[in-house]
């Protein structure tokens, strides 16, 4: 289990799949105003990625993971209306 | 749009796209001109820009694959080879729709078909080989397919693959439109990055979504040149409405007929008791009028002078298009663009340029076999050239063609009924190929649907005509033709005011006119053989034009319409049997056997074709 919701809170942990990105989805159709915490988070699939980009999910935390600290948190947030 | 805006585009546009084109067809020749390679790319690179600013998503695009294209070239990757004859025609095309938007305001319904064409010419032509050895950073734009996750790719970690990562940008490659239905397993992103790693390691890296994927090459260093490069293009020039410099001519030109009121003025003054002193510095005053209105007269004159060379801009491309209509090949030189000439010239030149360029390639340039046979070259040569000859610029059209053929003309001319037989053995070569230019000549022959447009060399003649000039052929059987067009630079318009006497009409300079009025022939009173009339205190001589001219009139008796005018330092009276109108004309000295006709100061061409006289009236009193 890589994605959990506590509260406003979304929880990505380890390497998030193709197949989270639906649960992911489903928690961000029920409640839009939600943070996402990557500070454990491994990978992100794309289609993840893609529905973190489409419900403007707000990102917080900074992984370890090079690639994804470096380039794929920072590329989330510059499409993120403030 | 705004039409100033579009207005100001299309001048633009067509300098850059006349510039593009230049450089190019010289790379063709010579693909190592790196000046010339960064002159064209600065040219296409602005043109893209002003292209942003409209919604012309199909010349955008087709001119952001060529600006491309060129900025490998700059880097140094590729020879070009293949690449230019595309770029050319892309820089055609986009000229072809600058003409279309100046005609309806929008691009033809099938831009965006045409655009994808050149833009798929343009990269299959510039097509990396395999062995490039790659230096300078690498953008991605990695747009993967809609089915991406079902087939199994993960493009995020296909794109952390590629090595020397340094930007990366993720976006939605369409809207995702209501959130209430998204998806998640359809991929609907685009994934663009920046690496530094060589192009072949990049490739590698993207190897198996490489349909998905597009490679340019990012040039920070070079995008700074471009800058710096377009700054120093820029002269401290601003673009004004021709209407208002017109204007401004006009009122200079009114100003010139005030000011001539003043002197008349003077004299009555001068008259009056006590008046010296008042005319005296009245007199100052207007010398110094007299010298401001000539200064401004002068500067307005320069002011409109422009360069030939977006004129001259705008026919490489029409060049390669009848060649091409006509099966024809020919290399096109243009010179002298730099020259500065009236704009009402540089205005006017475009229609009689085109139909003699256009005329030198289907009745000049021969066909290649025949230029083989012949012993040339199988491209023709066309070279468009203009230059300085004192006040006058002379242009050149030269071809090295076939030349004309004295002897078909005159053959042509007679079965056309443009001449008797007899008299056309009578003329000279010369003569018989200057027949070219008369009415009816050349719109009969010139079947071929390339110069046959209704205009004819003889429209030529008239248009250069009006505007100050004068046309003549010189042509060398075998060696080829040259048309040279000689016209006035300053084409300062002079104020003519035209005058009837019987049926002929005479131009006067305004200049020289005091005032017009009519005068009851009871003031009119015999003198010392001659005739006066009073006018507010003064005496003034009367003369009838006709008489002094050699005229039939048809004076009716009664009242006198009469010209008031400066002769020297006496005013006259000019009796004329109507005052018709005033224009502006061009007004070109006599040439020829009419070179020391007395009493003509020149003349000038009507709208109809005639001839007008303007007379020099201090010659014509006796």
């Amino acid at each position: 289990m890589s994605i959990s919701a506590v509260g406003d809170v979304i929880y990505l942990q380890g390497p998030c799949r193709v197949e989270d990105a639906e649960t992911l989805v489903a928690l961000l159709q029920k409640s839009r105003k939600v943070t996402l915490d990557v500070s454990t988070c491994e990978s992100l699939h794309a289609a993840v990625v893609q529905a973190i980009l489409a419900f403007e999910g707000q990102i917080v935390g900074a992984p370890t993971n090079g690639f994804l600290g470096e380039f794929v948190v920072p590329a989330l947030g510059r499409t993120i209306q403030p | 749009m705004t039409d100033e805006l579009l207005e100001a585009f299309l001048i633009e546009g067509r300098e850059l796209t006349a510039q593009a084109a230049d450089d190019l067809v010289a790379l063709a020749r010579a693909p190592g001109d790196k000046a010339r390679l960064d002159r064209c790319f600065r040219a296409v690179h602005t043109l893209k820009g002003s292209v942003g600013l409209f919604d012309l998503p199909a010349m955008g695009r087709v001119l952001h694959v060529a600006e491309d294209q060129l900025e490998r070239l700059r880097r140094g990757e590729g020879d070009g080879q293949g690449l230019f004859e595309p770029l050319i025609e892309v820089v055609d095309q986009v000229d072809r729709w600058l003409d279309a938007l100046e005609r309806s305001e929008a691009l033809p319904p099938d831009a965006a078909e045409v655009s994808q064409r050149l833009i798929d010419r343009l990269t299959s032509a510039g097509a990396p080989s395999s062995v490039v050895q790659q230096t300078g950073e690498i953008a991605i734009h990695y747009a993967p397919r809609a089915d991406a996750y079902f087939a199994g790719d993960d493009p995020m970690a296909i794109i952390a693959g590629v090595p020397g990562l340094r930007d990366l940008k993720v976006s939605p490659r369409e809207p995702f439109g209501d959130l209430a239905r998204y998806d998640p397993f359809t991929c609907n992103l685009v994934i663009e990055a920046v690496s530094t790693a060589a192009r072949t390691d990049v490739e590698a890296a993207l190897r198996w979504v490489k349909d998905q994927v597009e490679l340019s090459i990012v040039a920070p260093v070079a995008a700074g040149a471009v800058e710096n490069g377009e700054a120093e293009g820029f002269g401290r020039t601003i673009r004004v409405e021709a209407g208002r410099i017109d204007r401004l001519a006009d009122l200079t030109g009114e100003l010139v007929i005030a000011k001539n009121g003043l002197s008349d003025l003077a004299s009555q003054i001068e008259g009056l008791a006590d008046g010296r002193a008042i005319a005296q510095a009245l007199r100052a005053q207007q010398a110094r009028i007299d010298r401001l209105v000539g200064d401004l007269h002068g500067t307005v004159s320069k002011v409109r002078l422009t360069p030939l060379a977006p004129l001259f801009g705008r026919f490489p491309r029409l060049v390669r298009e009848t060649a091409r209509a006509l099966g024809k090949s020919a290399d096109f030189e243009i010179d002298g663009g730099e020259i500065e000439v009236d704009k009402a010239v540089v205005d006017g030149l475009f229609e009689p340029l085109l139909h003699v360029l256009r005329n030198a390639l289907d009745h000049g340039v021969e066909a290649p076999e025949a230029r083989r046979a012949a012993g040339k070259s199988e491209t023709g040569s066309l070279r468009l050239s203009a230059r300085t000859v004192g006040e006058q610029v002379l242009i050149e059209v030269a071809d090295d063609g076939a030349g004309i053929d004295p002897a078909r003309i005159r053959d042509l001319a007679v079965a056309r009924d443009l001449i008797a037989p007899s008299a056309a053995q009578a003329l000279d070569d010369r003569g018989a190929v200057d027949l070219i230019f008369l009415p009816g000549f050349s719109t009969a022959s010139s079947v071929s649907e390339v110069s046959g447009r209704g205009v004819g060399m003889d429209a030529v003649r008239t248009t250069v005509g009006r505007l100050g000039g004068r046309v003549e052929i010189v042509s060398r059987a075998g060696q080829g033709s040259t048309i040279r067009i000689l016209l006035p630079i300053s084409m300062v318009l002079t104020k003519v005011m035209v005058v009837a006497c019987g049926d002929e009409r005479y131009g006067l300079t305004l200049d020289d006119v005091v005032e017009t009025t009519r005068v009851p022939a009871d003031r009119i009173v015999p003198i010392r053989g001659g005739h006066a009339f009073q006018q507010r205190e003064q005496v003034i001589p009367l003369v009838r034009l006709a008489n002094l001219v050699g005229a039939e009139s048809h004076a009716r008796g009664g009242a006198e319409r009469v010209v008031v005018a400066r002769v020297g330092d006496e005013v006259v009276g000019f009796a004329v049997d109507a005052i018709v109108e005033r224009m502006d004309a061009a007004v070109r000295p006599m040439s020829g056997l009419l070179a020391g006709a007395r009493g003509v100061v020149g003349s000038t061409l009507l709208a109809n074709g005639a001839v007008l006289m303007i007379l020099d009236l201090q010659e014509l009193i006796p």
